[in-house]
């Protein structure tokens, strides 16, 4: 499966790339020399979203032997937004929506 | 590498520890009591400045922490997610899983382990300080939970034991792998 990862600063997210509509990018006041940030527009079934980023990591072409399962644990200790599953990249491990 | 030993139960210990890990697990293996009896079988660390002990069989690895990812949205008790050779690991903090966050402890030591705990089909780690030894007590010697731990972390105990002039806690570890 094909993914867009992100980092927001806490985690790596990673995104179906065919949930991606686009990738806009928030300059910031240059008075403050932050980097600039970046809006990843979702189109996912109907109901359209965006996530705001830090970094855009790259497109990941994952293999099954990669991507598992949110540990039970985990799973029914969320409420929210609760990630599908979990994708083994060389930055580290990316929670997949 | 991966080893299967029989526990005094004669139960099946996956451990899976190198060898110079699955020496602290084995432990001294030492008994309290020469009494007979039916025995059990725990592995006890330490955390916080307090005692924790944990059955044998719910014991399968300890291992060093790797780098941690975050799950946005988790409860604090869940400290994130950790890459055991390929596999992905939930760690959890018991202390703030038993709402101990904020109260005075003792000073947490540097490095610590990850113990792994499984049961029923789920497994997860524990962030812990040290793994102190391993020991065989008398059934009969278990105490209840002492009554001076409230009620709220109470349920994360099925007893207590008194060893070397110190309590230490027996973890309930269905408690501590379910919400």
């Amino acid at each position: 499966m094909n993914v867009l990862v992100v980092d927001d600063g806490t985690s790596l997210r990673g995104y179906d790339c065919g949930d991606v509509m686009g990738i806009e990018e928030i300059p910031s006041p240059p008075e403050t020399g932050d980097r600039a940030e970046f809006l990843v527009r979702l189109g996912r079934l109907g109901s359209p979203k965006g996530v705001r980023c830090r970094e855009i990591v790259g497109f990941y072409s994952f293999a099954e032997p990669d991507v598992h399962p949110l540990p039970q644990v985990v799973k029914e200790r969320m409420t929210g937004e609760v990630p599908w599953g979990v994708g083994i990249t060389e930055r580290g491990l990316c929670l997949l929506y | 590498m991966s080893s299967t030993e029989n526990s005094p139960a004669g139960e099946h210990v996956q451990t899976g520890l190198p060898v110079e890990e699955k020496r602290v697990l084995c432990g001294t293996g030492k008994r309290d009591s020469e009494e007979s009896g039916p025995l059990r079988s725990f592995l006890e660390f330490s955390l916080g400045g307090q005692w924790y002990a944990v059955d044998l069989g719910h014991a399968r690895r300890i291992l060093r922490p790797s780098p941690i990812a975050r799950v946005p949205g988790a409860p604090s008790e869940v400290v994130g997610l950790m890459n055991r050779a390929g596999e992905v690991l939930a760690v959890l903090d018991l202390e703030k899983a038993m709402g101990m966050k904020g109260e005075v402890r003792g000073p947490r030591e540097e490095g610590g382990f990850v113990l792994v705990l499984h049961l029923g089909g789920k497994e997860a780690g524990l962030l812990v300080d040290a793994v102190e030894d391993t020991w065989e007590i008398p059934v009969d010697k278990i105490l209840p939970v002492l009554e001076t731990v409230d009620s709220a972390r109470a349920r994360f105990f099925e007893g207590t034991v008194a060893r070397d002039g110190r309590f230490v806690g027996i973890l309930n570890v269905s408690i501590c792998l379910n919400p």
